[in-house]
């Protein structure tokens, strides 16, 4: 391949390389220069964690040919400041606490940077939209507007620099906002995640996927791949030694496609070699047979009889059902003045941490398979793989790199066991690294919901019976449907005495994109449903929603849905505190938007409208008009 | 009707603390160090939530350092104790109790040789923010030098801690049973705009009010209510995976539609502080239970603001429009 020579400054240092043509600017500062902190979130210039500096102004360097720096002066996170410094930027995102998982954060600080560098008196509208371009997954955005507005305030001298500082306590460390410990190596680019970590004689896994969302696998031939220079080895299901199957309830899905593919993007082989092109180049060289499948796409359908059947051990697709019984719920019924039936729905979530999935596994010298990645439950994954590659726990070792992001979608052991086998197999160290597509279509989803509820109540508001089923849409495999399942059935009901229920949660198999754990487990479909209810219910008795649900709350002493007695419960003084925060203004839900008065107050933003980052120059325009 | 229209919804929300429906536990080991700093060792490492730094300030609070003299080691399965998966609201209450429990029995380590060597009884002694004293008396000195004494005396300082927590299954025909031993309740309030022309929803304000047990760091709270409630406002108006066949078709962050820094209401934080009796920090959590009241406060709002309901989640432009027609079209009706 004919290299390219480039020759351009990067933080400060004249650079002579010879690079892969095909190389982006990012690839350059990150496998060439060793420069990690600036890092590959969606390589579509969509999310921003490869911003860098070109030439001074702001850059996205995915989206930038190597070649086209050719000449250029680049300035990266590491550039920012010396070695154990921090710019009052970074000073003041460490400060608020604007840093989380840290992984968009080297982006956002170089983003932040930009807009104080273009515009040093910069108002918040502007600097929202001039980092509109870097995603943040973690904080909600806020702790990283604060920061800039305090770096900005301190560059500019209206603030003392003392308000970087750290506050100081004479009593205790509890209840203290003392600084994340880990802010200072995430605003300088410095952590590493597991995809900027490097071993001697490490190899490169690439991973071939289904295109099928149900097709059983007649054949997969991988000679000619394993005869491809560069490549050490190839794996599939074959080369599981033990007995192959994971899941955080149910082992249901092999480490690689056995027999059959069961959703679009499951992995059917993978291999280890030189490079990530090579890797990539060799899963072209897979020959896998496919016998397509009838496909279920919808959880309803995957309940009528006769539908394809995709594991063989649930034949009714059923991947778990969860009832709740209390009381009796016509009786309830019969008590209620009011009956409200409804139907509710929630889509499949994406998890989008900015940290795609990433790890790398060797084989140390006691015959220790190891493996580093970003794994939210390490203790599960070290007894799976034990049991998958047949060796004793203690020769099984899980090491958490830094997540950068997780929400409960790194649960997962869905790339750990094939980087152990590539390890084992070659005798090398092994890293992966997702690309964001890759990670879209391969890892779970939160549960799609589909909710019919019926509440009766009395005129008074209180509920006298809730019939509550939930239909979900687990996906291809188990992963954590069950406890999902669970965690919905619990809280279905919210934060309520209720008599008299009835609760079913249903969790089926579908050739859909697994869904598992998500940030409330279910919790959130479940109570989506129940508050609209509840405000559904108070415009029809004429109650104001707080009142309404005061009049239902958990107190001490009372049965939940699952007949627990609480020892108390805080739901009265959570309800009071936003009430009385949020200058609610009582009356019933009854569309009187139009005529609140408690709206537009000091803590609310002002309405979006694009172009605050051109105030300056209008301002200046009107200016020249009014002097002309 | 106006074309920019506004109202105000709430929801109320509730959540169980730690694994569900099963026994939960963690493990650490704590080691006062030279020099008057401390070793931690649990297996967590941070994803994010400031884990990590709630520690630090637990290990120091509960060993009379300072946050930044506490190392966290790594979080691995063979050099380790067990701590178990970073989710599940878990690790404030888990992974925060077992450390303070290794931590007091380190401190009760060093506290004997002190106590023994200085002659005071051990419950006079205290120690904060690098040094350590007894009661009434001028006998003051470093942690540095407590830890040099008690070695000298040929002892380590050493700790070890087991939390649990103690939840029970749920019965498999009526579901009855204790899953959580603690639990938190939140409200959060939402004030929307509504463009009644193209249907695009603006949340202007959230005011989120949770119950975290205790605030070990207010700070790292608001953060995950911030985190919570913008995750929250993507699920309600603009987040939507989509398969076609079993196909992605919503493959990359071009077509899956995520909040940026533009469609961030200011969020104001309320922390409501009833401590767990069971534990000995009395902090609960708050990682998970911050998303549950978003949506349907939002949904709640939007009807406030234009009569129309919104049942299927997101709220995209389009479903807020064809919820608005079909108002329109029910009120002719009845008109």
């Amino acid at each position: 391949m004919p290299e390219l020579e480039l020759d351009l400054t990067v933080n400060g240092r004249r650079i002579t390389r010879h690079v892969d043509p095909s190389y982006r600017l990012l690839d350059l500062l990150r496998d060439d220069l060793a420069l990690t902190g600036t890092k590959e979130g969606c390589g579509a210039g969509e999310c921003g964690t490869c911003s860098v500096f070109v030439d001074g102004k702001l850059f996205k360097s995915c989206l930038m040919p190597a070649s086209k720096a050719q000449g250029t002066t680049i300035e990266t996170i590491e550039g920012l400041s010396r070695p154990g410094e921090l710019t009052p930027v970074q000073r003041a995102f460490h400060k608020t606490g604007a840093s989380q998982c840290g992984y968009c954060i080297p982006g956002m600080v170089m983003a932040a940077t930009s807009a104080l560098r273009e515009n040093p008196a910069a108002g918040i509208e502007e600097i929202k939209e001039r980092m509109g371009g870097n995603i943040c997954r973690c904080t909600g955005y806020t702790k990283i507007f604060e920061a800039v507005e305090i770096a900005r305030d301190v560059i500019a001298g209206t603030l003392p620099e003392t308000a970087l500082n750290p506050e100081l306590t004479k009593t205790s460390y509890i209840g203290h906002n003392t600084r994340r410990l880990d802010a200072p190596s995430k605003v300088s680019g410095r952590l590493k995640y597991a995809g900027d970590m490097e071993m001697q004689g490490m190899l490169h896994m690439q991973v071939l996927r289904s295109p099928h969302a149900h097709a059983r696998i007649s054949r997969i031939d991988t000679s000619k791949a394993e005869a491809l220079p560069g490549v050490h080895c190839v794996i599939t299901c074959d080369d599981v030694p033990g007995e192959d199957g994971f899941g955080v309830f149910v082992h249901d899905q092999p480490i690689m496609a056995r027999g059959k593919v069961r959703h679009v993007g499951e992995a059917v082989a993978a291999v280890a070699a030189d490079t990530v092109r090579i890797a990539r180049e060799a899963t072209k060289l897979i020959a896998v047979e496919y016998e397509p499948l009838p496909g279920l796409y919808d959880p309803e359908e995957a309940l009528r009889p006769g539908a394809p059947v995709i594991h063989d051990y649930a034949a009714d697709n059923v991947v778990k059902h969860i009832p709740l019984r209390k009381g009796d719920i016509e009786t309830g019924f019969a008590a209620a003045e009011l009956i409200i039936e409804e139907r509710f729905s929630t889509q499949q979530v994406e998890h989008a941490y900015l940290e795609p999935e990433a790890g790398i596994a060797y084989v140390d010298h006691d015959d220790v398979v190891t493996v580093i990645s970003p794994s939210q439950n390490i203790t599960h994954h070290r007894h799976m793989l034990s049991t998958i590659i047949d060796k004793p726990i203690n020769k099984v070792r899980f090491i958490m790199s830094p997540v950068g992001g997780g929400f409960g979608g790194k649960e997962d052991m869905i790339y750990q066991g094939m980087l152990a086998l590539s390890a084992m197999k070659s005798g090398r160290p092994v890293r992966l690294v997702f690309t964001r597509e890759e990670s879209i279509m391969a890892s779970a989803k939160r549960h799609p919901s589909r909710t019919s509820y019926r509440m009766g109540l009395t005129k008074e508001g209180r509920i006298t019976a809730v019939e509550f089923s939930m239909l979900s849409d687990g996906g291809a495999y188990g992963m954590s449907s069950e406890g999902v399942m669970r965690k919905a059935a619990i809280l279905s009901c919210g934060p309520y005495e209720v008599e008299n229920i009835k609760v079913d949660t249903t969790v089926v198999y579908t050739n859909n994109t697994p869904s598992g754990a998500f940030r409330t487990f279910g919790g959130m479909q479940a109570q989506f449903a129940t508050e609209s209810m509840m405000d559904m219910a108070a415009e029809k008795l004429g109650l104001d929603p707080f009142e309404i649900r005061r009049r239902n709350m958990m107190k001490a002493g009372s049965r939940t849905h699952t007949q627990q007695t609480l020892n108390s419960a805080s739901i009265d003084r959570v309800l009071e505190a936003a009430e009385t925060a949020s200058r609610w203004e009582a009356g019933p839900p009854n569309v009187r938007g139009a005529n609140r008065s408690d709206l537009d107050g000091p803590d609310t933003r002002q309405p979006c409208t694009l172009g605050a980052r051109f105030n300056e120059a209008r301002h200046q325009i009107e200016k020249a008009k009014v002097a002309s | 009707m106006k074309r920019k229209m506004r109202g105000r919804g709430v929801a109320a929300s509730w959540y169980g603390i730690a694994r569900t429906a099963t026994i939960d536990r963690a493990g650490a080991w704590a080691e006062l160090d030279d020099g008057g700093t401390a070793k931690v060792l649990t297996g967590v490492t941070e994803i994010g939530e400031g884990i990590l730094t709630l520690l630090s300030q637990v290990a120091a609070e509960e060993l009379g350092v300072k946050p930044e003299q506490v190392t966290i080691g790594d979080n691995d399965t063979a050099r380790s104790p067990e701590a178990a998966h970073a989710g599940a609201t878990r690790q404030t209450y888990m992974i925060g109790n077992s450390v303070a429990l290794a931590c007091r029995e380190a401190k009760a380590r060093l506290f004997d040789e002190i106590a023994q060597a200085w002659e005071v009884p051990v419950e006079d002694l205290r120690s904060f923010d690098g040094f350590l004293w007894a009661e009434s008396t001028n006998k003051r000195i470093t942690m540095e030098e407590a830890v040099a004494l008690c070695k000298k005396r040929g002892v380590v300082p050493v700790g070890s801690g087991s939390f649990t927590a103690h939840g029970t299954g749920l019965d498999p025909v009526d579901g009855h049973g204790s899953p959580w031993q603690a639990y938190v309740f939140g409200t959060q309030v939402a004030e929307v705009e509504v463009d009644t022309i193209t249907g695009e929803v603006q949340v202007l304000g959230i005011w989120a009010a949770h119950d975290v047990g205790r605030a070990i760091n207010p700070r790292g709270v608001e953060g995950q209510i911030e985190g919570g409630v913008v995750q929250g406002l993507g699920q309600a108006l603009m987040e939507d995976y989509q398969t076609s066949e079993g196909h992605p078709v919503t493959h990359g962050f071009a077509k899956y539609i995520l909040p940026t820094s533009l469609d961030v209401p200011q969020i104001n934080s309320v922390i409501v502080e009833d401590p767990d009796p069971l534990s000995p920090l009395g902090a609960k959590g708050i990682g998970e239970p911050s998303l549950i009241p978003t949506a349907p406060a939002v949904m709640n709002a939007i009807y406030d603001a234009i009569g129309a309901r919104i049942r299927d989640l997101p709220a995209t432009p389009e479903r807020v429009l064809a919820a608005l027609h079909e108002k329109r079209r029910a009120d002719a009706q009845t008109a």
